[in-house]
């Protein structure tokens, strides 16, 4: 038995207090990323999953730290990194947020990655704009989702009698009077308060796309206070009346086993419904998807999408990491592997959805942004903070939220109250 | 003179100086252990407090911007209709949730005075919801108080089928809702304070009340109630304060709405703060909160005074 002398345990405990430091020194040089975003669980956790070790595959240390919840703790955690001079390589962000975030840290210009990868042409426009807040690219997105969705249950359809999903207002507003007559709840929604914005944005969206752009996207007082907005409040009472009574702060995907059982009729709700549905244990036959109805042109484009946007690192082996995780999400095959986890429709409109793993709803939605591109119709989700930021959001679904729950106030008090919130928070 | 003790003496004595230096030493420790805390724990909340002050006039959005704008985000929180929900709904939850947590707590203290059997076990139940985070609270009942699914079902498939308890989905009652799920929380409690208070009251007194013929009602309201009465001020205190700061459960059942009708002041600081990242408004609604509470400390602080100094002079 070897004698433990003073000297060989300095020795021992010297060698092993060196130990991690000559591990890193030796890491230093493999590409590492720190990312943060809200995606914990559930298909999102797993793509994002699947994105970190398509990262290590390729030879990166992928270090990521969930924040679940809403899109603003995240921006808590975000907030605090930053204050403490700390941030993450990569964040999730998106919409306006890009802008108003890129002031307040210095961020990475990837516009060279960019441009060797011809990534540039293959965005929506609309989504480009938002990741070159100062002219150049800041940030990437990951993924799209159509926001105007409407889901209709087989089940529901049958017990009601309807044949095809309504393709106008008009039409949706009979349709649920008829699934209100066999005894069903027409409208699966949830008691959240963005969930009222987004029947609000969807209603509009559906009315004129143009409106909807001046209205909420550059908050033009003459278009809040026109024809189209009233209208839009009116179907947001007409929804109202044909909702789940009974949802309290629930979110709306507690109906979805009623929703697949033919209890409950439709769902308006972005493209992710599908992956909600999936869960909840429907199959493809349960429901059908597309576009929710439109007053006057082809569908419009009700976006919303996920980006990640680069903060300046410290380090090489950061800097190394954001480049090939740049390369890595700006790939159609992982764009393709990541949309077909989540049942979004990838960032790149230059993806082909005919492969196996997507599904009718999800290439319905692509042909959609496609077409919507091409005839100028695509517009921002107000209810997932991609037309404004955060504040004006917030103020403008307050009176939204409120509109849809109480149900003594007319519409054109409801559009006299969203024109003064908007005032308010300006 | 050393030299004459006897080694045991010697020892002894060394024994005593190592004891003063112990207690001395103890005294320091006791000091430390007092002060250093207490200094960290008010500098942390009157610095943080100062800071919060300050960033309220600031034209702070995202992040900390130390530009002065006065009394804007005042005026620009206080005109939002949150804001004005939020003050009235916390009057309506204040006064009903004290008064009924009270009354409650009383009567159950009262009852259970009268040493009935397995007071033990009752108390433990009474208690029981103080076991229990406002947020289990908020859950459990937004899911008993749901009328697809909770009480109003559970009567309606009793065969009761007009039955109607939707107040949580109603903007114009959920707040009574907040009350009902307070008060089944608060009123173990309640009782818990009003029942050692009870226990406390010399049983002398009773007995003369008795001799002197008083029945029990009057027994408790001419001698044990006035006896007890302190108790009711600190009840008061603790449940008002706790109104004013509710945060959990309001946000676990109603979350704010239906709408933003159950709104509450400190919602309102919470999506200020970190919903919609306006750090100075967040921190105006925040002052706004704090003076509000001053405004009901502020007559139980003097109250305590002015009863201490009438004390000195008796």
């Amino acid at each position: 038995m070897p004698i433990t002398t003073r000297r060989r345990l300095l020795v021992g405990s010297a060698a092993a207090l060196a130990l991690p430091a000559f591990a890193r020194a030796q890491s230093e040089a493999k590409p590492r990323i720190t990312a943060i975003s809200q995606w914990s669980a559930g298909s999102d956790g797993a793509a994002i999953s699947a994105l970190g070790k398509l990262f290590e595959e390729r030879g990166g240390v992928w270090q990521h730290n969930p924040v679940p919840g809403f899109t603003t703790e995240m921006m808590n955690k975000l907030r605090a990194q930053i204050m403490a001079g700390d941030p993450p390589a990569i964040s999730q962000l998106k919409g306006p947020e890009i802008a108003a975030w890129s002031k307040i840290a210095p961020t990475v210009d990837i516009s060279p990655w960019v441009k060797t990868a011809g990534f540039a042409d293959r965005v929506p426009a609309e989504l480009a704009k938002s990741c070159q807040p100062g002219g150049h690219w800041i940030a990437l997105p990951l993924q799209v989702y159509r926001i105007n969705t409407l889901f209709m249950s087989t089940k529901g359809m049958q017990r009601a009698g309807v044949t095809k999903a309504p393709t106008s207002w008009a039409e949706f507003n009979d349709t649920a009077e008829k699934m209100k007559a066999a005894g069903m709840i027409p409208l699966a929604n949830g008691g959240i308060r963005y969930d009222d914005g987004m029947k609000f944005e969807i209603a509009l969206a559906g009315i004129s796309p143009e409106v909807y752009r001046r209205a909420i996207m550059q908050l033009d007082t003459d278009a809040l206070k026109g024809k189209e907005v009233l209208a839009a409040f009116e179907q947001l009472r007409k929804f109202a009346s044909v909702m789940n009574p009974n949802i309290a702060a629930q979110p709306w995907a507690v109906n979805l086993p009623a929703f697949v059982k033919g209890d409950m009729g439709m769902v308006l709700m972005g493209g992710w419904a599908q992956g909600n549905l999936f869960k909840a244990g429907a199959t493809l036959a349960d429901f059908s998807s597309g576009p929710a109805p439109q007053e006057s042109g082809p569908p419009c484009f009700d976006l919303n999408a996920d980006c990640f946007i680069f903060w300046k690192p410290k380090g090489a082996d950061l800097e190394a990491g954001q480049k090939l995780f740049a390369e890595t999400v700006m790939q159609p095959s992982t764009q393709e592997m990541y949309s077909k986890i989540t049942g979004s429709i990838p960032a790149r409109t230059d993806v082909n959805l005919a492969a196996e793993g997507f599904t009718d709803g999800q290439r319905n939605s692509a042909q959609n942004l496609r077409d919507a591109i091409a005839k100028d119709r695509v517009v921002l989700s107000l209810g997932h903070n991609m037309a404004q930021p955060n504040g004006m959001t917030a103020a403008m679904i307050d009176v939204l939220t409120e509109y849809v729950h109480n149900s003594a106030i007319p519409a054109v008090e409801g559009q006299k109250r969203l024109v003064a919130a908007v005032a308010g928070a300006q | 003179m050393r030299t004459g003790l006897t080694p045991l003496a010697a020892k002894q004595d060394e024994g005593r100086e190592q004891g003063v230096w112990r207690r001395r030493f103890g005294s320091i420790l006791t000091e430390l252990a007092i002060w250093l805390p207490l200094s960290i724990a008010a500098g942390h909340v009157v610095l943080f407090t100062a800071w919060t002050t300050w960033v309220s006039f600031t034209a702070s959005s995202l992040m900390p911007d130390y530009t002065w704008v006065g009394l804007r985000n005042y005026w620009a929180v206080t005109r939002t209709a949150n804001f004005q929900i939020a003050y009235v709904n916390l009057l309506i939850f204040g006064f009903g949730f004290v008064l009924l947590t009270m009354a409650l707590g009383l009567l159950l203290a009262i009852l259970l005075d009268q040493r009935v059997r397995g007071e033990n076990v009752l108390r433990t139940i009474f208690l029981y919801p103080l076991a229990v985070s406002f947020v289990v609270t908020g859950t459990v009942w937004s899911w008993l108080l749901n009328p697809g699914l909770g009480l109003q079902r559970v009567v309606q498939n009793l065969g009761w089928q007009d039955f109607r308890f939707d107040w949580l989905v109603q903007s114009d009652k959920a707040i009574y809702t907040l009350i009902f799920a307070g008060v089944w929380q608060g009123a173990g409690f309640a009782m818990a304070l009003f029942l050692a208070g009870l226990r406390s009251v010399d049983a002398d007194l009773v007995k003369a009340a008795q001799i002197d013929g008083a029945g029990p009602w009057r027994t408790y309201r001419r001698v044990l109630l006035p006896t007890i009465w302190p108790i009711f001020i600190t009840v008061f205190v603790i449940l008002l304060r706790s109104a004013i700061t509710s945060f959990d459960l309001v946000r676990a059942l109603t979350g704010g709405g239906p709408g933003i009708s159950t709104m509450l002041p400190t919602l309102v600081v919470y999506d200020f703060m970190f919903q919609r990242s306006e750090l100075g408004r967040g921190s105006a609604a925040a002052v706004l909160m704090l003076l509000s509470l001053v405004v009901v400390m502020a007559p139980y602080g003097l109250y305590v005074r002015w009863q201490r100094q009438r004390q000195a002079r008796a």
